[in-house]
């Protein structure tokens, strides 16, 4: 997960990209996603659920979709003709039984070196 | 009858998930202290976002996440333990792992891109409800850790 | 600001204390306060449910007999045998607190019951399998000795009092992640060992009274006997988990006690009436 992003957008938690100045900031740009669990994965999650240990589907899972909440995040921003996300944040919460919402926030910048 | 399928069903689970469990936290472990050494000349900070910037040439965005869920095992211990209240030591390494798991695995991405160190490093723990269907327990945790890299 | 690269020492967030321990002291705990809770509330219920008057146990029975007696066969002059010998084993002076009615029961199943207000079920089957007398007046005295220490009464106030505190908990128990059923397990076995001390003492109380009417206890262990000899192995190993005693333990009981008694064993059979198990005691038609 990096800033391979379509038009090289720069994404960071901090206030700013280092070596950069902000020029103009567009508020707050948000992605998210709503994930429901695979039957198959659930499947084998719950013989995982017994021994214990990593549930690789699961991460593969939720990293996908966390990437797709970035994704829409940047998406937001480069409509917006920003060039840098600063200031990220991700949250997780389950929305239903079985249902994770993937968000994530930051504010879209114009930065110039 | 009925009731001794029942015992031996569950007494056969909780061997199973303390052994596995066991071993898959033994192995876990050791696999995370190799990799703290081995990456531990990059600092991670979680400061960064309220002072002057720093000098560098480029920053990005790395994130870790790990989903680890707990054994049977461990899951009768806290529920056990629910009635009788107190510390839940059982799901304090299970914890333990899933952050340091995430860490690492932010950390690895990271000095694969060639960061010297990681800025304002966040983590968050999220429960993903028991896989049996018909309970929100806690069946598994996702834990997520991100930062920005630096070079 | 210059970093230096140290190493945090490991088991600060992670309590050493080996986790079989933990979970010995928890399952200890657990047990322990279920059983105590269950044997503590049960005798209050016990001392409660033995207060009730007559009428009320009459009218909770009538209640309770209702869906037991889909089956009922009426207008039948085996009602009034059994009724007899019923009342026979009373010894002088005894009375039971509230009449006893017997219901005879259309069922494949070798069995026969009491309930709270002193209904007396009797399956057709146990009918067609008893031998002599002695065996009957053995399976009634069992059951009239259930009826006068209370036992349908007492095992009705516990299972409300098992009901309650299951509920109870089960709050509990839907939040921690499907906790199995130790709890309801703990106090199934705690009231299982309990009811199979009312079983032995019902056993005596009948056995006690069959000896007192016939002046021996020859012959009425029969029943018991055969039904030993179709009882398996598998039903050994769970015999924690059976209300009542095996069969054979429930003869080597009853031996003991006759030789502690000093009862006579050899004696005469008393024959059943014939056709017991023809309704109206007619010779049943060929078919059957």
């Amino acid at each position: 997960m990096n800033n391979k992003k379509e038009k090289n957008v720069i994404l960071t938690t901090l206030e700013g990209v280092p070596g950069q100045t902000i020029m103009e900031h567009y508020g707050l740009v948000q992605g998210s996603t709503i994930r429901a669990k695979h039957i198959g994965k659930d499947i084998m999650a719950s013989f995982k659920n017994i021994v214990g240990g990593e549930l690789k589907g699961y991460t593969e899972l939720l990293q996908e979709s966390r990437k797709e909440a970035l994704e829409r995040m940047v998406e937001q921003a480069t409509e917006l003709g920003a060039n840098a996300v600063v200031n990220i944040r991700f949250s997780t919460s389950s929305v239903a039984q079985g249902v994770a919402e993937l968000f994530a926030y930051g504010t879209a910048v114009k930065v110039e070196s | 009858m009925d009731a001794l399928v029942q015992i031996l069903f569950f007494v056969v689970l909780l061997i199973l998930g303390y052994f596995w469990g066991r071993y898959f936290e033994k192995r876990h472990y050791k696999s995370i202290l190799r990799r703290e050494k081995k990456t531990l000349n990059i600092p991670i900070v979680n400061f960064g976002a309220k002072q002057s910037l720093i000098d560098v040439q480029e920053a990005a965005l790395f994130a870790g996440s790990v989903v680890i869920s707990i054994d049977y095992f461990k899951m009768i211990s806290a529920a056990f333990r629910n009635l009788v209240g107190g510390r839940v030591t059982v799901y304090e390494s299970l914890l333990d792992r899933g952050r340091r798991e995430a860490l690492l695995r932010m950390k690895e991405d990271a000095i694969k891109w060639g960061a010297n160190q990681i800025l304002n490093v966040r983590l968050e723990t999220a429960t993903i409800g028991g896989s049996s269907g018909n309970n929100s327990g806690p069946g598994s945790i996702e834990v997520i850790a991100y930062g920005t890299g630096v070079k | 600001m210059k970093y230096i690269p140290k190493k945090i020492p490991e088991g600060i967030n992670v309590t050493s204390r080996h986790p079989l321990l933990n979970f010995a002291y928890l399952l200890g705990t657990v047990v322990a306060v279920s059983i105590f809770i269950f044997v503590v509330l049960g005798f209050v219920a016990e001392w409660l449910v033995i207060r009730v008057s007559p009428e009320t146990e009459t009218q909770i029975g009538d209640m309770l007999v209702q869906p037991a007696l889909d089956k009922e066969i009426t207008d039948d002059k085996r009602i009034q045998y059994i009724e007899e010998l019923l009342n026979s084993l009373l010894i002088p002076g005894e009375t039971t607190r509230l009449p006893l009615q017997v219901h005879l029961i259309n069922n494949d199943v070798i069995n026969a019951a009491i309930t709270v207000g002193g209904h007396v079920l009797v399956h057709t089957a146990l009918l067609e399998t008893v031998k002599s007398e002695n065996e009957l007046a053995l399976v009634l005295g069992h059951e009239l000795g259930h009826f006068q220490a209370h036992d349908p009464l007492k095992s009705l106030g516990r299972s409300l009092v098992f009901l309650t505190v299951s509920s109870i908990l089960g709050v509990g128990m839907s939040q921690s992640g499907g906790l199995p059923k130790i709890i309801p397990l703990t106090s199934e076995l705690t009231n299982l060992n309990y009811s199979r001390i009312q079983e032995r003492a019902a056993d005596i109380y009948g056995f006690n009274r069959v000896v007192k009417h016939y002046g021996h206890g020859g012959h009425s262990l029969d029943f018991f006997e055969r039904l030993a000899k179709g009882e398996s192995k598998l039903q050994k190993v769970s015999q924690y988990f059976l209300t009542h005693p095996l069969s054979q333990d429930r003869i080597n009981d009853l031996n003991a006690e006759a030789a502690k008694q000093g009862w006579k064993m050899e004696e005469e059979v008393t024959p059943l009436p014939q056709w017991l198990h023809c309704s109206n005691m007619k010779p049943c038609e060929q078919a059957e």
